[in-house]
This record gives structure tokens, sequence and C-alpha cells, in this order.
């Protein structure tokens, strides 16, 4: 029988769009620690044209604070780890920083195949470069208009969804012929690949349309009945064409590659398994969710019943994308979370001053205001896709709000490095308006991704680096729903410390208040609610006890009310946003 | 170690420039050639306009008969007006061509017309040799210069000679400088420019503008031109820091390239001036690209409160340090020749080069 191959510490490197990030895990006393971080400028582009650089700039960092050498003079990494502190036994590379696959997407119905295809168009890096569909909300196109929007377009793939299980036909096939006719005018070296995710039964009708001209897949119907969506298939060759055509086109890839022993992953999809793996730990009916602001991209992973819905805005993150949604959908949508007033002039101002310099950070407050504000609008933006396609079940008491989620995990450079954690808790709590009692864990080292990758390498490391501190707890966060007039008491609540104290509060409808509770220690909360609210203790009215941990925020207390309401004045809106932010100390 | 972001501001190196073509195609120069910037170094046929015809339907035959009515084959040129299909010797019902082009396909009661390829001629842009081939892709073109990479720039190549419009970094390019001696000329202005300077200088059919800062009313202004517009250093209304105002204000009369090309990730592309030096000379021994930031860095600050202005770095503090936000971030002492230095955070920094 061989020996297992002993890994006594593992590199876990992210090549994000801006910065590459690597984590140090080393076995102390028997178990997988955080050890040290590094980050860097991500490298794809000149001078250094080679994401290795990144890598090798960061773990310098790493090398500084531990005084282990971890490469070569030729620059490779030493592995497995040889006496004198010298290299690593593993290592393991996620990555975002190669461009998103550029998309067009066709479907019939836009509320159903369309959707569906958007959103798993969304469980990958990708972009939508134009959309048709058959309903004619944009006015029903010519063939002659279908072909030209793909030309115009040049995507890397065509994704073709419509047609129920045996439903519809023609419309279906009249887009794969726009789609074969469009590739068989393009130069053969760059022919768009064609991704055929709608009815089944016309596959082989599919088939023969594209035979010659171009290279098509095939995956399960995205909405196999008009209420069914099944994205899993669709998912996977996308992310396979992303891994193949754009991740390993990044320069260097090949070099990082070559130090790993399992494949390179995509960053968003390694969240998401992180989330899976945290949703194993909780309630089972209820749900875990993740949130990942970078600077190019905004991921939202859900878990309900064990299945991961993973939504990736490729297009938006807080360095990137600004500018484009200003454009799309007004300065409001940006500018309603801001305690100032900010005109659109210079909220375009400081957004394209960002991606010029997407690696920058905010000195001034005025500034770091406007990127949290971005960084809600991005959240909110990725929700809007994603929301419509879980399957919570029993955690969804209120269709129209978010389902129960017992963890929320907060990732993302904007996120994590937040001057105040407080700042941090009130954009999840406005992004994601969360319901009755959820727990806000913070990705503090920003190496959840890298977590959720490091399972294929050693898959006790990410259940030990959790246990030992590498998520914190942000906050412990407690919402009732319910209608109510401003003022009114909506809740009592005891909190009865560890320690034996007890502090007793009245909640009014309208309120945010922290109430204090350290990371570290916890306490039981035993909640009353009145005029019927829900605190997520059973339904509308329910009292109880939960034992609950503190976090870098405390608990806190959100009953504003949800859906959030905000003042159409701005006045008014700019006075209520000023008053959420003290009350977290943001 | 750390190894910021960098911005070329240099008076002379050896400039190395990609030159690819948007589509495969035929290179016409080869290594160790000399090249012009006006120079055609590579051309690709580009696709033309199509046009896809409803037959069967135009002509109310069924599918299945469409083939009777053709007056075409498949690869057939066709002009524009030319009869494709015809219901019968007799019937006025005609499908005619709308374009000039070859028929690529038939089928389904339709016929593809495409245009003729356009042909696109990819220039050199700069003065230089050619230093690497890329088959049926492009060239690099290696050449001796002074470089100022922008932050921000619309439109396309031009070439023409600097002319420097302001005495100070810190002074607007205003309508009333600009004069019809400015025709063919590249317009070097320093804190922006004015809206009616912009037309102006389109009037007066200017060679490209550059300036220190843009107001971001003024770039849907900006983008149509026919010229390109090159920012130094940022959107918004400020100063165009020294070191470039004083390497600008150098070459005054100096025949450049300009470029207003931008494209801000996944492939970097930064608007620049590139000024040709004489073929014999040498650029001086340089910091290697991509180095690691050292004390005495001539850097560039890039975001507000000191957006746009150059300094010399004094200290790197080991520690973390507080900044305004309340963020406790590494960073760099910089002089800025304001009094004290000021504590820059690392990723606020860029290095000129």
């Amino acid at each position: 029988m061989a020996e297992e191959k002993h890994i006594g510490s593992i590199l876990l490197a992210d090549c994000g769009t801006v910065t590459t990030k690597v984590v140090l895990l080393e076995q102390v006393a028997g178990q997988y620690r955080f050890v040290a971080r590094g980050e860097a400028l991500t490298t794809a582009e000149p001078p250094w044209s080679n994401v290795a650089a990144g890598v090798r700039h960061a773990v310098e960092q790493i090398s500084e604070a531990t005084g282990q050498r971890f490469f070569d003079a030729g620059g490779d990494l030493i592995s497995p780890a040889s006496a004198g502190r010298q290299g690593v036994d593993a290592f393991a590379a996620t990555a975002s920083a190669s461009q998103p696959l550029q998309v067009v997407l066709g479907g019939l119905v836009h509320d159903l195949s369309v959707a569906s295809a958007e959103r798993a168009v969304a469980g990958t890096y990708a972009l939508i470069k134009a959309t048709l569909a058959g309903d004619g909300r944009e006015g029903t196109l010519s063939e002659e208009e279908r072909v030209r929007t793909i030309r115009n377009a040049a995507p890397d793939v065509i994704c073709i969804a419509g047609g129920i299980e045996g439903g519809a036909a023609t419309p279906v096939l009249e887009l794969v012929e726009s789609a074969a006719l469009a590739c068989s005018m393009m130069d053969t070296s760059v022919r768009t690949r064609v991704l055929y995710m709608g009815n089944s039964q016309l596959r082989q009708q599919v088939v023969r349309i594209m035979e010659g001209q171009g290279e098509l897949r095939v995956a399960d119907n995205v909405r196999p009945t008009s209420t069914e969506e099944n994205l899993l298939s669709a998912q996977m060759e996308l992310d396979a064409i992303y891994v193949q055509d754009k991740m390993g086109r990044l320069p260097g890839i090949g070099t990082v590659n070559g130090w790993s022993s399992v494949p390179l992953m995509p960053t968003a999809r390694a969240f998401g398994r992180l989330v899976q793996y945290l949703w194993h730990l909780g309630e089972p009916s209820r749900g875990v969710l993740g949130v990942d602001v970078g600077a190019a991209s905004t991921t939202v992973a859900a878990v309900f019943g064990g299945q991961l819905c993973l939504t990736i805005r490729g297009d938006l993150g807080v360095a990137f994308g600004g500018e484009q949604l200003l454009q799309k959908r007004g300065a409001e949508t940006i500018t309603r979370w801001l305690p100032e007033p900010m005109s659109s002039d210079e909220v375009q101002e400081i957004f394209i001053n960002t991606e010029i310099r997407p690696s920058s950070i905010p000195q001034e407050m005025r500034e770091l205001r406007l990127e949290q504000a971005l960084a809600r609008a991005a959240i909110r933006t990725a929700l809007e896709i994603a929301h419509p396609g879980w399957k919570p079940g029993v955690a969804q008491p209120y269709p129209h709000l978010l389902p129960l989620c017992d963890t929320i995990v907060v990732s993302g450079g904007a996120l994590v490095h937040a001057p105040y954690p407080g700042q941090v808790a009130l954009i999840v709590l406005d992004a994601l308006e969360p319901i009755g009692i959820s727990t806000l864990v913070l990705d503090v080292y920003d190496l959840a991704p890298a977590l959720g990758n490091v399972a294929a390498v050693a898959p006790l490391a990410a259940v030990e680096a959790l246990d030992n501190g590498a998520l914190v707890n942000l906050a412990t966060v407690v919402t009732p729903v319910g209608l109510a007039r401003p003022g009114d008491t909506v809740l009592q609540m005891q909190v009865t410390y560890d320690d034996g104290g007890t502090l007793s509060a009245e909640v009014h409808y309208g309120d945010l208040e922290v109430l204090p509770l350290p990371a570290g220690q916890q306490a039981v909360l035993e909640l009353r609610p009145l005029r019927h609210f829900d605190v997520g203790l059973g339904g509308p009215g329910k009292a109880g006890k939960r034992r609950v941990s503190g976090g870098l925020a405390g608990l806190i207390i959100d009953a504003r009310g949800r859906p959030l309401p905000l003042s159409d004045k701005p006045e008014q809106r700019q006075a209520q946003v000023r008053q959420w932010l003290q009350a977290v100390g943001g | 170690m750390i190894h910021p972001a960098e911005t070329q501001v240099t008076p002379s190196t050896t400039v190395r420039r990609e030159r690819m073509l948007p589509a495969p195609g035929d290179v016409l120069v080869r290594v160790g050639e000399r090249v012009e910037p006006t120079q055609v170094v590579a051309r690709a046929d580009m696709p033309g306009d199509f046009r896809i015809l409803h037959v069967a339907h135009a002509l109310g035959v069924p599918i299945s008969r469409v083939k009777r009515c053709l007056r075409v084959n498949l690869g057939d040129e066709v002009q524009r007006g030319q009869v494709l299909a015809k219901r019968g010797r007799l019937s006025a019902s005609a499908v005619k061509s709308p374009i000039d082009g070859s028929v690529t396909a038939i089928g389904g009661g339709r016929i593809l017309i495409e245009a003729p390829y356009t042909p696109f001629e990819l220039r050199a842009s700069i003065y230089g040799t050619v230093s690497h081939v890329l088959e049926r892709h492009g060239v690099v073109i290696e050449t001796t210069g002074a470089v100022v990479q922008g932050a921000w720039g619309a439109g396309g190549e031009s070439l023409g000679v600097l002319r420097c419009m302001v005495k100070s970094p810190d002074e607007p390019l205003q309508a009333k400088a600009i004069d019809p001696s400015c025709h063919g000329t590249i317009l070097v202005g320093g804190s922006g420019v004015s809206d009616a300077a912009l037309k102006r200088a389109q009037e007066l059919q200017v060679r490209g503008i550059v300036v220190g800062g843009l107001l971001p009313e003024l770039i849907s202004q900006v983008e149509p031109l026919p010229f390109p517009v090159v920012v130094t250093e940022c959107i918004g209304g400020v100063p165009m820091s020294a070191p470039i105002f004083r390497l600008l204000t150098a070459y005054d009369g100096q025949e450049a390239s300009i470029s207003g090309r931008t494209q801000l990730r996944w492939g970097i592309v930064r608007p620049e001036i590139v000024i040709p030096l004489p073929a014999d000379t040498s650029p001086p021994a340089q910091a290697q690209p991509g180095a690691p930031l050292t004390v005495g860095a001539r850097v560039r600050l890039v975001r507000a409160p000191y957006l746009g202005v150059a300094g010399t770095v004094v200290a790197l503090p080991a520690h973390a340090h507080p900044i305004e936000t309340g963020a406790r971030v590494h960073g760099a002492q910089v002089d800025i020749g304001q009094g004290a230095p000021v504590f820059v955070p690392l990723v606020n920094l860029e290095v000129l080069r």
C-alpha cells in the first residue's frame, strides 16, 4: 500500500483581476493554521505579462514575514518542503484575472428560457453581449438582424435555450439557424462555439443545422418545464469553456499551474464550494449565503438544500463597472446609499479614475462612501439575477424577501479591507436585506476562495483553517419582519451573557441598533416579537431563545423594515443613511 | 518588497510597440526593415456587409420551388440590382441583390449575399525598425524616443508637431489660443481643455490634444473627435503633473506620434505620446520595468487629495499608518515639494519610469 503523502504546509494563491493574494497554511500542533499572507498587484499585463510574477511578489511578503524561502534561484517553487525552512509541500491556485467569456444569448421567452439561460451564464465569469429573444420584448428581430447582432458581438459562445421539453420547435431552430449562419461567415480560426441548452428533443436537428458551421456543445435543457430550471449541465459546459479558453490563456498561468498538484479553479467556483461546505455545518432547513465583492466582479453564492447556486457579475466590482452601471441605471442607483449629496458628474469622475487605477484605495471619506455605495449596488444587481433561480423551500417564508439564512459569508477586498467592521455589516444588511437571525462571517484574510480550493489538496486543511480563525464573526443580526408604524415596539428581547449579565431591550420599528457582544463571546437571546412580527423562530409572533455568537460589529438589531424603506427625498434619505452609519459605528 | 504600478515618462528609452491586425492577414515588412509612421506594415481583409434575402417569401412560392426560380448559383459574384430569383419568365416579381457581392449560401428558401471584404491597413504609427514579425498577425517596432504614457484617451493614432499652448501645467487650453498656425499640430495644454477649445481645434484640424485632466461632461464630446486626445493624469480638472509637462515642453516643436487608444483591462492599452529621437541615440540605463519600489523613486500620487501630484519617495515605513478614512495601510512618505513629506498608501503610488 502506498504511503499517503504528508502535507505539512500549503501555499494557496488567488490571482484576481487587480491583486494576487497568497496565504500560507501550516500544520502547527497537528492542525492546519493560517501562518502568513501576502498581496501584490496581479501581473497579467505589461511590464510583467506573467501572472506567476505576481504570485512570486506576494510570496516574497510571506518570506519576509516568516523567514522561509519558497522559490529557488531559477524562480521555481521548491516543493515538497525541505529541511532548513525551504519550500512548501503543496500549492493550489484559483484565478479570476482572465477576461470573462463573451456570450450572445438566444431564447424564446424573456421570463422563462432567456432568464434561465442568463442564470446559467451567470454561473461562470461571463458577459452577455447581446440577447436574442423570440418574444419580441425588444421588437422581433429578423434573421438578418440576429446574424448581424451575433457578428457584431463576436462572442466566444452563443448560448441557445428555448422550448420546454416537447414544446416549441420552429422558433428554437430558427435561432440555431441564425447562429449557424453567423458562424459560417466567420474566419475558421476565430469561429464562435454554440452551446445548445434548449428542448432536448431537437438535438438531432440542431446537430444537423450546425454540421460544418462551427463547434457545437450540448447541455441539458435549462428550462425543461415552465416551472422547472436545470442549470447544472449548462454551467459545467460554460465553466469548462471558460477554463480552457480564458483562464488557460492568462500569460504565465502555465507556470502557476505547474506548481500545483490540482487543476486551477475559477475563484468564484472555489468560493461557492466553501459556502457549500458551510451549509453542511448548519441547520439544513435554512440557507447559507456568500457575497464576494472584488475589483472587477461580484459573486453571490447561495446554498439551499445542499445545492449551490452561483451567480457572478463578471462586469461589476468596486474598481470596474461602476461607470457602466451609472450609465445604464442612473446615478441614484448608487448615490441613494450616500450620506451626503454627490453629483453624477463627480460620481462618473471618481469611477473612471478608479478604473484607470484599479489597485488604488480611497484616501478620503467621500470616496470611501462612494466605493461602499457601489458595493451595495453591485451586490443588489447580482442578487436580482440570482434570487429568482434559488429553490429555498421552507427557508423562504416571504417570496419577495431574502430566504432565511443562518450564515452569510462576506468576502472580497472592498468589504474585507473596510476601515470599520460596522461599515461592512451595514453594506451587507443594506444590500442583501436578510431576515430572521443570521450570522455574518468575515473572510478577514481574503482567503475564502482559496479555502474552497484547498479541499482538493488536503481535505482537512479547509476544516481546520476555518476552525482556527480563517473566518471571523462579523456580527449576529436579528431582523424582525412585519408591518408597523415607525416607533411602534415590535420586539422585546433579553440578552443573557455567559458571565451571567443580562441586557433587556425594546426594539422599535425603524430602529437600527447595535448591542454589545464582542467577537469570541456568546450569549442567549430571548426574543419576544410583538404585533405579529416574525424573527425567524417558526413564524409570525413566535418567540424563542437562541444561542448566538458575538462579532467584530456586535449584535445588530435591524428593525428598519423589509423591504428596506429608503426615502424618495434625497435630503431625508441622506439623513437616514447618516443615522444608520452612526448606529453601526461606521 | 512592493512592486507598484508604473507609468512611462521618460526623455529617452527604447520603445517597443506591438502593432496587431484586428484579424489574421498578411505582414508586409521584414525584420530589420526601417519603417515610417504612415507606412502600411500589415494588411487584412475584413468581412464586409451582408444581406439575407427570403426568396420564397418574396416570390410567394414554397421553399421547394425556390431552386427553380434562382438565376444565380452558389459562389456567383453579383451586382447591386441584379436579379437573383424570378418567378417564371413572364412574372414581374423578382428578387434583386441590394448590394454588390457574392452568393455565399443558398438554402431554406433564402440567399445569403456577402459584400466583398474590405481591406484593413495597419500602419507603423511610429518611426522605427521592425524587431519581430508575428506571422499573419502583426509586427513589433522598436525605436529610441521619449515616451509619455497617458491615463485616459480617446480617438485613434496620429502624427504631428508638438506645440505647447500654455506656460504652466495648471493653465487650461483655451479656444482663443488656438489659431490657424495650430493646423496639423498636437496641442499641449495644462490642466484641461474647454468645450470651445475642442471645437476650435476641430475646425483647425489639429492632429491631437494632450492635457492633464478632462472634465467628465466633456468625455462625450471628445470621443467622436477626428483626432486623438490624451489625458495624462485623470478625469477631472487637475493640472498636468510637473515631470510630464517639463518633458513635453522640452520637445516643443518636434514631431511626435500620439495615440488615444485606451483599454483599461484585459489587454491594457494606454494612450501615449512617442517623440522619436535620432537613430544613433543610446538610451541611458534604466531601472528594470517592474522593479521594487525604493527610496528615491520618482512617483505620482493617484488618489485625492493628491491626485496627479508628483514627488519623490523619501521613506518606506515598515508599519501601517492610519489615513483619513480610518483604514490602516502600508505606505510611503513622499516629498511633493510642499513642506513636510506626505504619507500615501503604497497602492496609491505610481512609479514614473
